[in-house]
């Protein structure tokens, strides 16, 4: 009987021994991932419904007021929860047992980003209050934020050497910045297209990564 | 050519033990609790193929105590990710030249 080389006495035969370390690494790198696939594609849906129903609510306002209907805001605050506690969750989930460096690394990036996050948004309060104009406060709100927390996490993650985070945010601040041009009500829904298509990039790259073989090309 | 299995990794507990451990970053541990909750493994058992895996170099471990609690952390050496990456490039070899 001709002998495969390499294989144990057992009858762990090659092909066995590769499926196994497929299944264990795929299985590792899932529960390792705290911004999962699934979550990145729930995002992308969030941000077109979110954007795109802030868009509806302002296109047809003669002359344009930037007002955004209550209906919209509260879908976007529910969505918004729901993606904070998720990704609360996926965090909390892929670090349970994990120290070290690169977890203490993970940590500041997700505190900066949430900083980020906070301030991105927190100096919109500012103008709200010094009532700028409509054209103003609609263009502002739908680009500027985003520009800045695109740029600051495209940064950051460079500098941490988070290759695809940093792709990520660079796409977050090219929507925001070609938002700028889509005037005070299309800004919202160049956004909201921009943000969608980014999230779908990087859940299938994350999906891609998660699922590639360790053994077959 | 002759393609020669590593045998300490070549059996699937170790393989799946390994595997996990390389998902992780360079250099990050995991915790005991974590891995026998990720591979389903009684614990007696775990510890049997882990003390394996470090008494070749492959892993290394640390135990820590707070308070009444102590905790065991894993990490996978240099010398197991080689491994481990020698290993599944044998595999690679033998099923190209299948």
């Amino acid at each position: 009987m001709d002998h495969i080389p390499g294989t144990a006495r057992d009858g762990f035969d090659p092909g066995q021994a590769a499926a196994l370390l497929d299944q264990a690494t795929r299985r590792a790198r899932r529960q390792f991932t705290p911004l999962s696939p699934l979550l990145f594609t729930y995002r992308a849906v969030v941000a077109l419904v979110v954007f795109g129903g802030f868009w509806l609510s302002v296109r047809g306002q003669h002359p344009y007021t930037g007002h955004i209907s209550g209906w919209a805001i509260a879908v976007a605050v529910v969505l918004a929860a729901i993606n904070i506690g998720w990704t609360a969750w996926g965090i909390g989930r892929a670090g349970t047992g994990v120290s070290g460096p690169a977890q203490r690394k993970w940590q500041a990036w997700t505190g900066i980003m949430t900083a980020a996050w906070i301030i991105g948004y927190a100096v919109t309060a500012p103008l709200y209050h010094a009532g700028v104009s409509h054209p103003v406060w609609g263009l502002y709100p739908a680009s500027a934020p985003l520009l800045m927390i695109g740029l600051a996490g495209a940064a950051v993650a460079a500098a941490f050497r988070y290759w695809p985070l940093a792709g990520t945010a660079l796409g977050i601040a090219v929507a925001a910045a070609a938002a700028g041009f889509g005037g005070p009500a299309g800004s919202w829904l160049i956004t909201g297209i921009g943000l969608c298509a980014v999230c779908l990039g990087i859940a299938t790259f994350t999906a891609w990564r998660q699922r590639r073989s360790m053994v077959r090309p | 050519m002759t393609t020669e299995l590593d045998p300490l990794i070549h059996v699937p507990t170790r393989l799946k033990i390994v595997a996990t451990l390389a998902a992780l970053p360079d250099g990050d541990a995991l915790s005991f609790t974590r891995l026998q909750d990720m591979l389903g493994l009684t614990p007696g058992n775990l510890i049997i193929q882990l003390r394996k895996l470090e008494e070749a170099d492959y892993i290394s471990s640390e135990k820590t105590r707070n308070g009444a609690v102590q905790k065991t952390t894993v990490t996978l050496t240099s010398h197991g990710r080689a491994a481990l990456g020698a290993d599944t490039q044998a595999l690679r070899d033998l099923l190209g030249g299948l």
